[in-house]
C-alpha cells in the first residue's frame, strides 16, 4: 500500500519533470514563415522572432564617417611605398585609413587615442615592418576584389572590413584544417563523429572547408543518369556525406535551412532551385579564391598565433562574414560610404599563388572519387531538360 | 444475403448514439447508423472535390496528381477553389468521414456489447491527421502549412518541411516514432509468427497450446508476455508511433526552428560534463 | 463508458513457476530460477524466465558481445580513452566502414578492419540467433514461422551491410555503427542516389511499416474489446470458434464490409511484417547498382509531380559562357 502511494505521486512528479526539461529546449510559437516555393511543396523558412530580434541587436554597423573633403592630390604623391591605394585621394586616404582603425584594431590597442600603432612603425609609418601592414594591404586587395569581381555573390551591397573584423583584429570566424579531434594514438581519424558545431552539430565530418575551400573539390554528387549503365563506378555515399557536411556549414553559417537555395526533392536540380543558390555557387568559389590567392601567401609572414595547429594561415568561409545571418549586418549596405574598397583590385596583386601547402592530415573520403565525372551532372541534366 | 451463418443473432437493434432507429440498418455487410450516412456524404464529397482538383491540374497521372493547400499569403483565411480553397475543402470532408468512421465503430461496439478500443485508437490517427493539417497550420498562422493530397507532392512536402532542419533524422520525436514503428513491426511478426506456427505445427504434429507459446519465448529470449498482454504491447506500440509521429511534425517549426542535430546540444552541456 | 477496459490486469494470479513445456529432453538446458514481476504482471505475463541455453544461442551471445566490445571500444579511442568526453559525444561517436579507396580489400585495423571484424561477429551472432529461433520452433514441435521471419530480416540487413557493398564494389558504401553516425549514412544514401522517397520499393515498404502499425492497432484493439468473451485464447478461438470470434468478425464486417478470421489476420499480420523488411532490402539492393538516381528513374516514368514555377529558371552556373 505505501509503495502504491508513492509511486502515484512519484509518477506525475516524474512526468512533469521531464516535460519541463524537454520544453525548456525549445522555442515558442509562432514562428515567422515565409513561403519559397510553390504552395504546398514545403519550401518554407521558419524563423523565430525572437532569435531574429537578438541576431539584429548583434549585428549594427557603426555609423560612416563624415564624408572627406574632395581634393586633386593623391595619396601616392604624399605618401611612400602605397602600393594599392596610391590613387585614392588624399582626405579620402586618411578617412579610411580612420575607420579601418575602428574596424579593425581592438580598442585596447589604440596608444594615444589612435589605432594607427597596430599596423604601421611610428617612426617609419611607410615600413612594411610590421606583418600587420602586409596583411592589411593583402586584405584591402582582398575586399576590392570580393568587390569588383564577385557582384554575384556581394551584390552592389558590398563587403567592407567590417563584414568580417567587427572590431576585431582577426575575424571571430575563422577556421584552420582540423589535425582531427583527440584520439587515442594509432587510431586513423575519420574526420567525422564527433560534436562539432561546423556540421551544425550533426556527426558529419567536422572539416569540410579544407577540403573544398582550399582546393576545388568536387561538390556535386548527384548522379546525372536515371539508371545505372555497365558495372558500378559510383561510389558515392561517403562522399555524398562530405557533400553534406559542407552543405550544414553553410546552413548554419547563414542561419539558413535547405530550402533557402533547394528543393530537396532533387538537390542538384538548377531549375527547381531558388536564385539563392546561384549566389551560393559563387561564393563557394569567391572564397577558394580569397584563400587560395590572397591569404595562403601570406603563410610565411604570419606568427605561429595567426595559424592552426598544423601551421597553416586562418582563413575565411561563410561564417566569416555571415556570421549566423542570411545576408551579413542584414544587408546594411556599408560600401557606398566607402567606395575605394570597391575599387577594382590593383594589378599589384597577391604574388604568383602557390598551390596551398594543405596541410590535410588524411586524405578524405570526398576526394577519393573522381571529380569530373559528377561534375557533368549538371550539364547532362540540363541537356535532358530535367535538371 | 452478406450473411454469416452466425450472423443473424447479432444483428440486433439499438446502441446508436444519434437518430434513434432511424438509420439502425445495414446495406449488404455493412452497418450504416447516422455516421454512415455522415460519413458517405463527406466521403463522396471529398472524392468528387478531389477529381475536380485532378481536371482543372496540369495532369491525370495517378502519381502526380496534386491538391496543394493555398500560399501562406492566405494566412488562416479561405482561398479561392482553384488556389488551395478546394484544399480547405476537401481537409474538413476529411475529418468529417474519418470521425465519422469512428464514431459509427463506437455504435458497433455499442451493438456487439465489446470494448471501445478500435474507435479509441483510431482517434490516434485522426489525431495524427488533425495535427498536420490543422494543428501545426494555425501554431504557424497559415492553412498553407499543411501537406498536399498527392502520392508524390506529399512526399516532395516531407521531404522539403524536414530537409528545412538539415537533418530530421535527429528530431527526438521523429527518432521515437521510427522505433515504435519498427518495434512494432517485429512484435507484429512475432505474434503473428507464434499463431501461425502453434496452429499450424510441421506434419503429424497436433495443434499446440498457450503453453507452447509461452514455453517459444522463453526457452528463446527468456520471457513471454503472454496470450493477452502481447495485444497490450501491440496496441501500445502502434499507438505510440502514431502520437510521436504527430509530435515530431508539430514541434518542428511552432517548437523549434533550427536544426534539429542543434537541439541535442542540452546533452553534452549538461553540468556533468563541466 | 466509464467500464471495465482491460486494459491492466488488476487482479494477478500467482501460481507457483513453470519451467515450460518439456521439450524432446525434457527440461535439459532450461536454466534460471523464474522470478516473477508485479509491474510486467499488470500488463503481460509476471514470470520472467527460465532461459534456454544451447550451443547456438550461448555463441550467438557471445559473438554478439565480442561485435558491441570491438564497436566501444573503437568508439572509446576516437575520444583517446577519456570516459567523460566519452559519455558527452557518445551519441556522435562512430565506427566507420573502410575508405573507398580500399575498395573490398582488407584494410588496416585502424583503417576500417576493425569495422570488418565488428561487422563479421554481429553477422555471426544474428545467424546462430536464427539457427536457435528455428530451432526451438522444431524441438517443442510447432511451425518455424519465426524463424522465417526473422530470415526476411536478415535479409535486410545484409543487403544493407554485405551484399550491396559486394555488388558495388566497395566496404565504404556499407553503414558505420553508431547513433547518429547511422542516421548521417542514411540521410546521405538518399541523397547520393537522388532521393529515396522515389524508389518505389521505399514507398512500399513504408507503406508496409505504416500498415503494420495499422494491423497492430486493429488486431490488438479488438482482441482487447472482446477480451471479456475470452478472445485472447487464440488457439482456442482459431480452432473452435467462439462468440468473442464472432462479435471480433462482425464488428469488422459492420464497419467495412469485410472481416478476417481470427487465424488469418495474424496472416496478415505476418505478411505485412515480413514485407516491410523483404521489399526494403529490394529497393536498397537496387540502390546504386541498378538504378542511380531514383528521382530521375521517376522522371523517366512519368511520376513527378509538376508545379508551376515560381519565378525565373534558375540556371547552372557552370553552364554559363565564360564560367569560371
Amino acid at each position: 500500500m505505501r509503495a502504491i502511494f508513492t509511486t502515484r505521486k512519484a509518477l506525475p512528479m516524474a512526468v512533469c519533470g521531464l516535460a519541463l526539461v524537454v520544453a525548456s529546449g525549445c522555442e515558442r510559437p509562432p514562428p515567422q514563415s515565409t513561403q519559397l516555393g510553390y504552395r504546398g511543396v514545403g519550401m518554407v523558412e521558419y524563423v523565430n522572432p525572437r532569435i531574429l530580434a537578438a541576431q539584429h541587436r548583434a549585428n549594427v554597423v557603426p555609423a560612416p564617417l563624415p564624408a572627406a573633403v574632395p581634393v586633386p592630390t593623391t595619396a601616392g604623391s604624399v605618401y611612400k611605398n602605397l602600393k594599392v591605394l596610391g590613387d585614392v585621394p588624399i582626405t579620402e586616404f586618411t578617412r579610411l585609413m580612420l575607420a579601418i582603425s575602428e574596424w579593425v584594431v581592438p580598442k585596447d590597442q589604440w596608444v594615444n587615442g589612435q589605432g594607427c600603432v597596430y599596423c604601421h612603425d611610428l617612426a617609419d609609418m611607410a615600413a612594411d615592418t610590421k606583418y600587420q601592414k602586409v596583411v592589411s594591404r593583402s586584405m584591402i586587395q582582398l575586399t576590392q576584389r570580393a568587390n569588383s569581381a564577385w557582384n554575384m555573390h556581394v551584390g552592389p551591397t558590398g563587403v567592407t572590413c567590417y563584414t568580417c573584423h567587427r572590431g576585431n583584429a582577426v575575424p571571430k570566424y575563422v577556421w584552420t584544417t582540423s589535425p582531427g579531434l583527440a584520439k587515442a594514438s594509432g587510431q586513423v581519424t575519420t574526420l567525422q563523429n564527433r560534436l562539432s558545431p561546423v556540421p551544425a552539430f550533426s556527426s558529419l565530418p567536422y572539416d569540410p572547408m579544407t577540403t573544398y575551400f582550399d582546393k576545388d573539390t568536387n561538390i556535386a554528387i548527384t548522379p546525372p543518369k536515371p539508371v545505372r549503365v555497365g558495372m558500378a563506378t559510383t561510389v558515392n555515399t561517403k562522399q555524398t556525406e562530405w557533400t553534406y557536411a559542407l552543405m550544414m556549414y553553410i546552413s548554419r553559417s547563414l542561419g539558413v535551412g535547405c530550402n533557402h537555395c533547394h528543393n530537396s526533392r532533387q538537390f542538384a536540380d538548377w531549375n527547381q532551385s531558388t536564385p539563392l543558390r546561384t549566389k551560393g555557387w559563387y561564393a563557394i568559389r569567391q572564397v577558394r579564391e580569397m584563400n587560395q590567392k590572397y591569404i595562403w601567401p601570406l603563410n610565411d609572414i604570419l606568427p605561429a598565433s595567426r595559424k592552426g595547429p598544423l601551421g597553416d594561415p586562418q582563413r575565411v568561409g561563410c561564417e566569416t562574414c555571415h556570421q549566423g545571418v542570411y545576408k551579413p549586418l542584414f544587408g546594411a549596405p556599408m560600401l557606398k560610404d566607402y567606395p575605394v574598397l570597391g575599387q577594382p583590385a590593383k594589378a599589384a596583386a597577391p604574388a604568383a599563388a602557390p598551390a596551398p601547402a594543405a596541410p590535410a592530415a588524411v586524405k578524405t573520403g570526398a576526394e577519393v572519387a573522381p571529380a569530373s565525372e559528377a561534375k557533368v551532372t549538371a550539364r547532362a541534366g540540363t541537356t535532358e531538360g530535367v535538371m | 444475403m452478406a450473411m454469416l451463418s452466425f450472423e443473424r443473432k447479432y444483428r440486433v437493434r439499438g446502441g446508436t448514439l444519434i437518430g434513434g432507429d432511424l438509420f439502425d440498418f445495414w446495406v449488404g455487410p455493412i452497418y450504416v447508423g447516422f455516421f454512415g450516412v455522415t460519413g458517405i456524404i463527406c466521403a463522396v464529397l471529398g472524392t468528387l472535390l478531389i477529381v475536380w482538383g485532378a481536371a482543372i491540374g496540369p495532369t491525370w497521372n495517378l502519381w502526380a496528381i496534386n491538391i496543394a493547400p493555398p500560399d501562406l499569403s492566405y494566412g488562416l483565411g479561405m482561398a479561392p477553389m482553384a488556389k488551395g480553397g478546394l484544399w480547405q475543402i476537401i481537409t474538413m470532408c476529411a475529418i468529417g468521414a474519418f470521425v465519422s468512421w469512428a464514431l459509427r465503430q463506437v455504435e458497433i461496439c455499442r451493438k456487439l456489447g465489446i470494448g471501445f478500443h478500435v474507435p479509441f485508437a483510431f482517434s490516434f490517427a485522426i489525431g495524427a491527421y488533425i495535427t498536420l493539417v490543422v494543428i501545426r497550420p494555425v501554431l504557424l498562422g497559415a492553412w498553407g502549412h499543411g501537406f498536399p493530397y498527392g502520392i508524390l507532392s506529399h512526399l516532395d512536402w516531407v521531404s522539403n518541411v524536414g530537409y528545412q532542419f538539415l537533418h530530421f533524422h535527429y528530431n527526438p520525436g521523429h527518432m521515437l516514432a521510427i522505433t515504435f514503428f519498427f518495434t512494432n513491426a517485429l512484435a507484429l511478426s512475432m505474434h503473428g509468427s507464434l499463431i501461425l506456427s502453434v496452429v499450424n505445427p510441421p506434419k503429424g504434429e497436433v495443434v499446440k497450446t498457450s503453453e507452447h507459446e509461452n514455453t517459444f519465448f522463453r526457452d528463446d529470449i527468456g520471457y513471454s508476455i503472454g496470450a493477452l498482454g502481447i495485444h497490450r504491447l501491440g496496441l501500445f506500440l502502434a499507438l505510440s508511433a502514431v502520437f510521436w509521429s504527430a509530435v515530431c511534425i508539430v514541434i518542428s517549426g511552432p517548437f523549434w526552428t533550427r536544426g534539429w542535430p542543434e537541439w541535442w546540444t542540452w546533452w553534452p552541456n549538461l553540468p556533468i560534463f563541466g | 463508458m466509464a467500464e471495465y477496459q482491460n486494459i491492466f490486469t488488476t487482479v494477478q494470479v500467482r501460481a507457483p513457476a513453470y519451467p515450460g513445456v518439456p521439450h524432446t529432453e525434457g527440461q535439459r538446458d532450461r536454466v534460471g530460477k523464474p522470478i516473477f514481476s508485479y509491474w510486467l504482471g499488470k500488463i503481460g505475463d509476471a514470470q520472467i524466465g527460465p532461459l534456454y541455453l544451447g550451443a547456438s544461442g550461448v555463441f550467438s551471445v557471445i559473438f554478439g558481445f565480442i561485435a558491441i566490445e570491438i564497436i566501444g571500444w573503437n568508439m572509446a579511442a576516437s575520444v583517446n580513452w577519456d570516459p567523460w568526453v566519452f559519455m558527452q559525444q557518445f551519441f556522435w561517436l562512430g565506427l566507420e566502414p573502410p575508405a573507398p579507396e580500399y575498395g573490398l580489400h582488407i584494410p588496416p585495423l585502424s583503417e576500417g578492419g576493425w569495422w570488418l571484424m565488428a561487422g563479421f561477429f554481429l553477422t555471426m551472432s544474428i545467424l546462430l540467433w536464427w539457427v536457435r529461433t528455428y530451432r526451438r520452433a522444431i524441438t517443442l514441435g510447432t511451425g518455424t514461422h519465426l524463424a522465417w521471419a526473422f530470415a526476411a530480416a536478415i535479409w535486410l540487413y545484409l543487403v544493407i551491410g554485405f551484399i550491396r557493398p559486394l555488388l558495388m564494389g566497395s566496404w565504404s558504401e556499407a553503414p558505420p555503427f553508431g547513433i547518429f553516425p547511422h542516421l548521417d549514412w542514411t540521410a546521405a544514401f538518399s541523397i547520393a542516389y537522388g532521393n529515396l522517397y522515389y524508389n518505389p520499393f521505399h514507398m512500399l515498404t513504408i507503406a508496409f511499416l505504416y500498415g503494420s502499425a495499422l494491423l497492430f492497432a486493429m488486431h490488438g484493439a479488438t482482441i482487447l474489446a472482446t477480451s471479456r468473451y475470452g478472445s485472447d485464447r487464440e488457439i482456442d478461438q482459431i480452432v473452435d470458434r467462439g462468440t468473442a470470434s464472432e462479435r471480433a468478425a462482425l464488428f469488422w464486417r459492420w464497419t467495412m464490409g469485410f472481416n478476417a478470421s481470427m487465424e488469418s489476420i495474424h496472416r496478415w499480420g505476418y505478411w505485412f511484417a515480413v514485407l516491410v523488411v523483404i521489399t526494403g532490402g529490394i529497393g536498397i539492393l537496387l540502390t546504386g547498382t541498378v538504378v542511380d538516381n531514383w528521382y530521375l528513374w521517376a522522371v523517366k516514368h512519368g511520376m513527378v509531380p509538376p508545379y508551376p514555377p515560381t519565378g525565373v529558371p534558375v540556371p547552372d552556373p557552370a553552364s554559363l559562357p565564360g564560367a569560371l
